[in-house]
């Protein structure tokens, strides 16, 4: 194919164009495939489920809106995410901030930089993890290598995830343990902002502080939004974490009910698909809504210096 | 033929899940004519490291009397176990042959997913098993599934912990649940914090079955509807409270932890509470996690009871995939794991006292100790009649006891109010599955 039509001048042109084109969707191809079997395929299939009664191991029967309506009075899922929005809420800012400290820390050029970037960054890597979640399980346990370091100071621990005060507050501990995404995004930033801003706010005697919130962070801040972003979209997504620690329950007494798990139950413990669906196109709903409002909110305080 | 059938596979794999839901109304399941090629077939069953060792064995056995079947075994414990045949069944994927238990017949088999095993009965022969017992394998007058043995709940008491402190063993004919509150406390005060008296339960439905049937009562109704009155459900709790509190049955944070964690992670596995709830079968499994003397105790309140709590209950059942490939070599499987001499000398009472009454004749002379004592509590008990199988819908029944006895251990509901709220979303989750 092509030799011929190298041979034909008076096409080059748009055969050029035709053929960028195709080696273009070529590359893209696998990505394209994966997008339309593995994420769209299946997205359009839950729509459609989200209006059926759909019990798995029989044919969905069409329901229309009862599914939604059904959320209206449904109390577990009222807690679900209630639950799931004090998780977003409390552990990405947290998460956050604890990046951004260790960010600036670390562009100071201490010493052996890289290895601490790594050490730092182990936990990304590791935190939505089976083999994490089952350490968790077992460091917070009653038994667990918190209460016995708590008690050499004759502190009395207690089950950090087998009670329901501490039970959500130990997932966001993990949470904001994985600091090292946002954490290398913002290393990154940090090497962009020139130098000469500093220079020029020392000329003209400001300290270390100062330099900081005059200089650093407004033009750190459209990386702080890129991470803000990502990580309430992540945090909503939570799932493994709850489901390894709670063994699938979501408990103790739905303490930990993220609503991701509350859709894996409905699908699975209780066979319950179409629901399932629905409320998963209700979180995505949410998801979205969280998302405009911080792009409409980032008109305000995201500063672009170019 | 062949070709256009790999080609029908193909074009289904590829189209978007959508579309790929209409084939799930088609029936795809295998011939079952015994073939002579070399067939595999997936077994999964729950349970303990104990009986996975021991079914690996039968299954070497099957192996070496079947040349061209291989038997691939996928085994994990209870709680995973559900999770993962619900999503393999919904993706036409469950294995061949399935151990099921009573509180999910119901509900795989009035969606379809176990095979009516009348249609293999050329390879499967059930005629060793009693009548009644086998009858407990049908939903809706179709047999799906095939008792695996008969156990009976139990209380397991640690002898060699109730030596070392110097208490004696109670009168299992006559002893109540105050009783135990009692001997449990003496135990716990002992223990000095390490050993409680009684692991706590409220997580199990037997438990719960036991403690609504001494009432008089039962916990579903024949037409399937919830029966268990709230006042019955609120003695329940305020037992459990009560042990908690007292300090009977260790902290509510620990209960919850073993609540969801394996028997061998559990206080009488661990030696670490003398007195726990157990289905008398799973004695074996306890004893080599133990290494302790554990003995088999009457239920408490039994004599004072308004009717026996205790029944046979068949322990657990096989059945078969609805779209097995290889229906017929997964019926000779169920029929070797149920009638065959060997796997039932390796098996011994894991799986419940076998109901093959050939069979419980066969292997009792030989049977270890933990086991011996199993088949010898079975003998010894009065029991009633058994209560109906889970409803459809109830399966999930568990996890719901399980979320309000937590939520009144930690005392964030009262349980008059746990009693309403258990009730209504138990028949809520029966009335949407109908």
């Amino acid at each position: 194919m092509t030799v011929v039509r190298a041979r034909t001048p008076t096409k080059r042109k748009p055969s050029k164009k035709n053929k960028d084109n195709l080696a273009a969707f070529l590359f893209l191809a696998p990505w394209l495939l994966g997008l339309v079997l593995v994420t769209l395929g299946p997205m359009v299939a839950s729509f459609v489920l989200s209006f059926t009664d759909y019990n798995l191991l029989q044919p969905p029967e069409w329901a229309g809106f009862d599914n939604f309506v059904r959320m209206l009075g449904d109390e577990r899922l009222h807690n679900s995410l209630r639950v799931t929005v004090v998780y977003v809420v409390v552990s990405v800012p947290l998460q956050l901030g604890l990046a951004l400290l260790l960010a600036v820390v670390l562009d100071r050029g201490v010493r052996g930089m890289a290895f601490y970037r790594s050490v730092f960054y182990l936990p990304s890597l590791l935190g939505s993890s089976v083999a994490i979640a089952i350490l968790w399980k077992q460091v917070f346990g009653t038994d667990g290598l918190v209460n016995h370091f708590l008690g050499l100071f004759g502190i009395p621990g207690r089950g950090w995830i087998s009670e329901p005060e501490t039970a959500l507050s130990s997932l966001i501990v993990l949470n904001v343990w994985t600091f090292g995404a946002p954490m290398v995004i913002f290393l990154a930033g940090l090497r962009q902002i020139p130098a000469m801003y500093y220079e020029a706010a020392a000329v003209d005697g400001a300290g270390p502080l100062r330099r900081f919130r005059s200089v650093t962070l407004p033009l750190l801040t459209p990386i702080i939004f890129f991470n803000l972003v990502l990580q309430i979209i992540h945090a909503f997504q939570a799932f493994t974490q709850a489901f390894v620690v709670s063994n699938g329950t979501g408990g103790p007494s739905d303490s930990t009910l993220f609503v991701t798990v509350y859709v894996y139950q409905r699908a699975f413990a209780n066979f319950d698909m179409g629901y399932a669906s629905a409320i998963a196109w209700l979180l995505l709903v949410i998801v979205a809504g969280f998302t405009a409002l911080n792009f409409v909110a980032a008109r305000y305080w995201v500063f672009y210096d170019d | 033929m062949m070709r256009r059938d790999v080609s029908r596979r193909s074009i289904l794999l590829g189209v978007p899940a959508v579309l790929g839901l209409a084939a799930c109304s088609g029936n795809s399941a295998g011939s079952t004519e015994l073939s002579s090629e070399p067939v595999t077939l997936r077994f999964t069953w729950w349970g303990s490291d104990a009986r996975h060792q021991r079914t690996q064995q039968v299954i070497k056995l099957f192996e070496a009397k079947h040349k061209n079947i291989t038997v691939k075994g996928e085994f994990k414990e209870w709680n995973g176990y559900w999770d993962s045949l619900a999503t393999s069944a919904a993706a036409q994927d469950a294995p061949d042959v399935i151990q099921m238990d009573e509180l999910y017949l119901a509900s795989y088999a009035e969606r379809g997913a176990l095979l009516d095993l009348t249609t293999v009965k050329a390879h499967l022969d059930t005629s060793g098993i009693d009548g009644d017992v086998l009858a407990t394998g049908k939903v809706e007058d179709k047999q799906y599934a095939v008792p695996t043995g008969l156990a009976a709940y139990s209380m397991v008491a640690n002898t060699d912990l109730l030596d070392r402190f110097g208490i004696d063993l109670p009168d299992d004919d006559t002893w109540t649940w105050d009783d135990l509150k009692e001997i449990g406390g003496k135990v716990s005060a002992a223990g000095g914090g390490q050993v409680t008296g009684v692991q706590s339960w409220g997580f199990d439905m037997g438990g719960l079955n036991i403690w609504t049937r001494q009432s008089g009562g039962k916990l579903f109704a024949d037409n399937g509807d919830v029966a268990v009155k709230p006042a019955v459900l609120v003695d329940y709790w305020n037992y459990l409270v009560d042990l908690a509190q007292q300090r009977v049955a260790p902290a509510p944070a620990v209960t919850v932890e073993r609540a969801t964690a394996s028997l061998d992670q559990s206080g009488t596995a661990t030696n670490t509470s003398a007195f726990g709830t157990w289905w008398n079968t799973q004695l074996t499994s306890l004893a080599a996690a133990s290494g302790q003397k554990l003995k088999l105790l009457k239920l408490p309140g039994e004599a004072d009871a308004k009717q026996r709590g205790v029944y046979d209950k068949p322990s657990m059942y096989w059945s078969i995939f609805s779209r097995s490939k290889h229906p017929g070599e997964a019926a000779l499987l169920v029929d070797f794991l149920a009638n065959n001499r060997d796997a039932a000398n390796v098996m011994g009472t894991d799986r419940g006292v076998p109901v093959n009454k050939e069979i419980r004749e066969l292997i009792q002379p030989k049977l270890e100790p933990a086991d011996q004592a199993a088949v010898e509590y079975l003998n010894t008990i009065k029991v009633s009649k058994p209560p109906r199988v889970t409803p459809n819908g109830a399966s999930d029944i568990e996890k719901i006891l399980q979320r309000h006895t937590e939520q009144v251990l930690f005392g964030q509901v009262r349980p008059e109010q746990a009693a309403q709220s258990f009730i209504s979303e138990l028949q809520s989750e029966i009335d949407a599955a109908a």
